[in-house]
This record gives C-alpha cells, sequence and structure tokens, in this order.
C-alpha cells in the first residue's frame, strides 16, 4: 500500500502542481516571453532604421524619428541591384533545387542496392564538412570554372549545399507517401517515372512548397558563400548591408534600412508558406 | 481467354527464399485465394504476377503470353491494395478514369465507363468527392470501381479488406461476392483471413513458409486437409490435435496418449498400418465433438475436465482438459451450465479423425 501512495506523489511535477488557470497563465507568460525574445531584435532593426545618423546609439532616449534612411538607401544602385540578384539567385537556387532534392529523395525512399547507398553515403560525407571549409575550394573552382561573381557562380554551390542538406528532408516527405499509390499509377498505365511525376510529386506538394520556402530563405540570408563567390559584377544583399561598416565609420542606421527593406520579402514568403511549412514538415 | 499459369515461380531476396517454385494452374474467370500467415509468401506470389516484383526463377503466364519480362502497364491486370492506394490528389471521378486517360481511351467512352463502374458500385454521389473524404468502405469501393472500369483480364487483390472493421468487412465479402457474378473475371484474392478464404475463393492455395501446402476447394480444405499446418489453418475453432502411439492390436489400431487410450478397427483405417510404432498426430475439429456417451461403435469416447466456457448465443465454445492437453469443443448447447471443474463425457465420430504425421508439411 505505501508504494502505491508513493507512487502519485513522486509523479507530481511542476505543472501538475499548479491549478488549470494558473497553468494557462504561465504558458500564455512563457509563450509571450519567447516571442519577445525572438521579436525585440527585429524590433530594435526597426527602430534604428527610422532614426537619423546621429541618433542611433540613443535609440532609447531620442524621439526624433525619419524615414530618409530608407531613402538614402533605396537611391543607391548597388542596393536595387543587390535586391534584384539576390531574389533571381534565391528563385534560381530554389527551382533548380527542388529538382534535384525531389528525385535524389524519391531514390532514396524508393530503392535499394548500390547507387542509392553509395549516393546516401556521399551526402552524409559531404553534409559531415563543416559549411565553411566548402567556401575556399569553391572559390578556386568558380574561378577555374569562369563562373566567378556571375549567377551562377553562386546558384550551383547553393545547389550543392541544398542537396546534401535537402535530400535527408525530401526522403522523409517520400517516406510519408504510400509507395502502393504509385504501384496502383504502374498498373493503371503509368511507367516508374510517370508514377514518380503524376502521382508521387502531386502527393508531396506540402513537403515541396516547404522545401521551397526553406531553400529560398535560406539562399536568400546567406552571407558566407555571397561573400567570398562575388565581387562588383554581382553584388548581393547580405555583403551589401555589411559593406555599410567601412574604413569611415559604421552606417548602422542604412544598415538596419536595407535590413528592413531585405525583411520585406522574406516576411512575404514566410508569411504564404508557414501553412505548407508546418504541413509539409509534419508529413 | 485469362487464365493464369505459374511454373516452378520462386522468388529469392539475397538468401532468403520468399516463394518456392510455386505451380499453379488458374482458369478462366476462377476465383482463387492465396492464404497463409505473414510472411508465407502469398502477397509476394501475387506482387509477381502484377509485375511489381521481379520473379527469380520460372514463368508467369496471363491469357497464354508469358509476362515474366512486362511491365505492370502491359499485363492487362488491375490490383485492389490494402489501404486502397487511392490518389489522394484527385477526384473519385478522376481516380476512376486515370487508367483510361493513360490509355488514350476517348473522352465519351471514359465517362460512360466511370458511370457504369460508379453504378455497379454505388458511388454515383461520390464521384466528385476527393478520397479523404469518404470512409474506408467508400474508399474501397472506389478501388473496386477503379479496377472494374478498365475492365482488365486479371483482378487482383492483396488484403483489401483487412483495413475494415468486422461489419464492414462481412459486407463487403457479400459485396465482392455479387460483383463477382456481375463482372466474371480472373481473380486472385490474398488474405491471411480463413473465413473470407473459404467465403469467397472457388480454389484455395494454403502456402507457408514460400511454399504451396495445399490447393483445392474449400469443402476439399475443410474436409481433407493435406497436412496438420492446414488442417489447424483451415476451420474456425482451430482443429484440436493429440498426439499418440499407434500400436497393432489384432484387428484393431489401439491409439494411446498418456491415459487417453483409443480402438479403431483396421479395416477402416487401412492408412494407419504403415504408422504402426510410430508417433500419430489424431485432428478432431472442435464442431465434430459432441457431449455425451457414444451413440454408437463408430464413436470413440473420452472424459474431460472443463476450464473455460464461452458463450456466444447460438453455442458455446469450450475449452477442455484431457490429459495433459486442450482441446477445444464447439456447438454446444448455450443453455447448458457447465462450471469450471466440472468433468464431462464427450465422444467423436470415427469418420471424423484426421491423421497427420508430426512433420507433415511441405518444405
Amino acid at each position: 500500500m505505501k508504494d502505491v501512495a508513493a507512487a502519485p506523489a513522486r509523479s507530481k511535477g511542476f505543472f501538475s502542481s499548479l491549478a488549470p488557470r494558473g497553468r494557462t497563465v504561465f504558458f500564455a507568460l512563457t509563450a509571450v516571453a519567447v516571442c519577445l525574445l525572438f521579436a525585440f531584435p527585429v524590433f530594435w532593426l526597426v527602430l534604428t532604421s527610422l532614426r537619423p545618423g546621429t541618433g542611433v546609439y540613443y535609440v532609447h532616449r531620442g524621439t526624433e524619428f525619419t524615414i530618409d534612411n530608407f531613402h538614402d538607401v533605396l537611391s543607391q544602385e548597388i542596393v536595387i541591384k543587390a535586391l534584384f540578384n539576390s531574389f533571381m539567385i534565391s528563385t534560381l537556387a530554389t527551382l533548380l533545387s527542388l529538382g534535384v532534392t525531389a528525385t535524389s529523395g524519391y531514390m532514396l525512399s524508393r530503392f535499394k542496392g548500390p547507387i542509392p547507398n553509395t549516393w546516401f553515403s556521399l551526402i552524409y560525407i559531404f553534409r559531415c564538412v563543416p559549411y565553411v571549409a566548402w567556401v575556399l575550394p569553391l572559390y578556386f573552382v568558380t574561378q577555374r570554372l569562369n563562373i566567378f561573381d556571375s549567377y551562377w557562380g553562386l546558384v550551383l554551390p547553393h545547389v550543392a549545399v541544398h542537396i546534401c542538406f535537402f535530400s535527408w528532408i525530401m526522403k522523409g516527405f517520400f517516406d510519408g507517401i504510400d509507395p502502393s499509390m504509385e504501384y496502383a499509377a504502374m498498373i493503371d498505365g503509368c511507367s516508374r517515372w510517370g508514377a514518380f511525376w503524376r502521382v508521387a510529386m502531386p502527393a508531396a506538394i506540402p513537403g515541396l512548397t516547404a522545401l521551397a520556402i526553406l531553400c529560398w530563405l535560406y539562399t536568400w540570408n546567406e552571407f558566407l558563400f555571397a561573400l567570398i563567390l562575388t565581387a562588383h559584377e554581382t553584388p548581393i544583399l547580405t555583403v551589401v548591408m555589411a559593406q555599410f561598416v567601412h574604413e569611415l565609420g559604421m552606417e548602422w542606421h542604412l544598415m538596419s534600412a536595407t535590413a528592413v527593406i531585405a525583411l520585406g520579402p522574406a516576411l512575404i514568403v514566410t508569411l504564404f508558406g508557414q501553412r505548407y511549412v508546418i504541413r509539409g514538415l509534419r508529413i | 481467354m485469362a487464365d493464369i499459369v505459374l511454373s516452378n515461380v520462386h522468388k529469392v531476396y539475397g538468401h532468403v527464399v520468399a516463394v518456392k517454385d510455386i505451380n499453379l494452374d488458374i482458369k478462366d474467370r476462377e476465383f482463387v485465394v492465396l492464404v497463409g500467415p505473414s510472411g508465407c509468401g502469398k502477397s509476394t506470389t501475387l506482387r509477381m504476377i502484377a509485375g511489381l516484383e521481379e520473379i527469380s526463377g520460372g514463368t508467369i503466364a496471363i491469357g497464354g503470353r508469358v509476362v515474366n519480362h512486362l511491365q505492370p502497364k502491359d499485363r492487362d491486370i488491375a490490383m485492389v491494395f490494402q489501404n486502397y492506394a487511392l490518389y489522394q490528389h484527385m477526384s473519385v471521378r478522376d481516380n476512376l478514369a486515370f487508367g483510361l486517360r493513360n490509355r488514350r481511351v476517348p473522352p465519351a467512352e471514359i465517362a460512360a465507363a466511370v458511370s457504369r463502374a460508379a453504378r455497379i458500385l454505388s458511388i454515383e454521389a461520390l464521384l466528385d468527392r476527393r478520397p479523404y473524404q469518404l470512409s474506408g468502405g467508400q474508399q474501397q469501393r472506389v478501388a473496386l470501381g477503379r479496377c472494374i472500369v478498365r475492365n482488365p483480364k486479371v483482378f487482383l487483390f492483396d488484403e483489401p479488406l483487412s483495413n475494415l472493421d468486422a461489419q464492414l468487412r462481412a459486407q463487403m465479402r457479400l459485396e465482392l461476392k455479387e460483383l463477382r457474378l456481375r463482372v466474371p473475371t480472373t481473380s486472385i484474392f490474398v488474405t491471411h483471413d480463413q473465413t473470407e478464404a473459404m467465403t469467397l475463393g472457388d480454389r484455395i492455395v494454403v502456402m507457408k513458409d514460400g511454399f504451396v501446402q495445399q490447393v483445392g476447394t474449400p469443402l476439399e480444405l475443410y474436409r481433407r486437409p493435406a497436412n496438420r499446418f492446414v488442417a489447424s489453418f483451415i476451420g474456425s475453432p482451430s482443429m484440436n490435435f493429440l498426439t499418440v502411439n499407434v500400436t497393432a492390436d489384432g484387428d484393431h489400431f489401439s491409439l494411446a496418449c498418456r491415459e487417453l487410450r483409443f480402438r479403431l478397427p483396421t479395416g477402416r483405417f487401412p492408412d494407419l498400418g504403415s504408422r504402426v510404432g510410430r508417433s500419430v498426430c489424431v485432428g478432431v475439429r472442435p464442431q465434430h465433438i459432441r457431449l455425451g456417451a457414444p451413440a454408437n461403435e463408430k464413436h470413440i469416447a473420452f472424459k474431460g475436465t472443463v476450464m473455460v466456457t464461452e458463450q456466444l448465443g447460438d453455442e458455446q465454445l469450450l475449452a477442455v482438459r484431457l490429459g495433459d492437453s486442450e482441446i477445444r469443443i464447439a456447438g454446444v448447447d448455450p443453455d447448458l451450465t457447465l462450471p469450471t471443474g466440472s468433468q464431462i463425457e464427450a465422444a467423436v465420430a470415427t469418420d471424423n479423425l484426421h491423421f497427420f504425421d508430426e512433420l507433415g508439411e511441405t518444405h
């Protein structure tokens, strides 16, 4: 009897000791605290972007606000060019990555044998290589291939990284799709490729959308490859942003304004896609 | 004509033999059920016929044409899967029409075929819904519709009823039988449920460990099981088995198992002659045991202790301790009160005894 009585007492933790109402309040406060933790830097960034150059160090004290920073930034040709380049490179890298990772993930999910096993080992090994270690070899490769400081010079390395990182996720998506649907299609008159294209791919749309958003955001926000693999010909937004720190000083207000502009497309993509990301990552 | 002939078909995965030398001749419009426990090779056999699994040896012919190297789409077959395998991103109508569109059938013909299939299966009202909006039974009907709409040579069923609840399964069994009358087509049905096998099949193929144990009509399998495995697999509750030693005793055989001893006339059981001095497994179906004293000399009697009773309403099932064995008795009067531990006397007609060698299975 003693043991039976002791068991519930042992399992009674902090949460179960709270009243139901107290528990709700506790979770609400925690949620608010977590949101603040993430939202505060963004809030501070927006605030800084609206302050004049002289007031950025006294954001918390000043009351003077201006949109001149945005005007200044958008009047610079390099920023406009960088916005366009970043958009194009993110979109191209996403499209190419999806094409490759979808087929690669499908192969890993559905086929067994030496080729899938070798492919699996290969991307596993590349995934183990520290991200930063890729940059220097890629610099020489892009120089050699004459694609340094061009769209392809940045798109192809991004696709290579995406293949290693996202083939696994794509495999997971296809693992969640019943293969008998493809068998049914093969009996219904499709080839293996037809079954993949007409049955497996439409079923994987939530996953593909989630992956597209992740790929796009990843490339849009990426800094290291953009810094090393591009120069004056192909300015990229994240690099242009960093260049507001120069030998004459740090133009935090302009950097913040550029960052807020860069937030826009990312925010739109995230808001549009969050439904798919959640659904996609759930399958 | 769409007969199916399997000749020495076998399948090997690495060093594991999944299916070993199957020979089977399925006639045109025959409904054959492959039945056996999990891992017996029945689904693999079906998938080899469908072309979803390569065969390691032997030949498969459908309608007189060897299909070993044909793609599934070129075999003129249709298949119903365990989990329905409906295309989730298409409406029911598109699911039904998918196969016909792939074969470039004119749209007017597709529409006519779809509405005919929908009418046969009473799914006309569901045509514009998506599969996820349907119940399990409705999805199964759509899966059947997808088969009959194409009018193929062969229907293949891979445990199509096992995801349904017991009541719906019984209903779908009846619907399948009705469908057979309306659309008579050569069919192979895979199941692990002996009731489905018995009720649906013209012939049943019992498989175990990749080997065919017996092929026969439901009654042949029930009345003359080839070995102990078939005897135990077919029939519910399962057949009772007792291992006995056979000795010759004048014009009788004496069968002994510890304190139990039966005598059988040699004239009526000539098969036992070759088993004298050996252990033999005696099988008797629970339905063939009657409570009470033996009616005549063609019955053998025994006494046992009631362990458990199961009331089914129209009958009772008894678990009875017989020496160190336990046997089941079915068809007992439901109004009879038999407390645990009570002694009963029971009898079984000697015609209903089955004799098996201890290792009688095909290996």
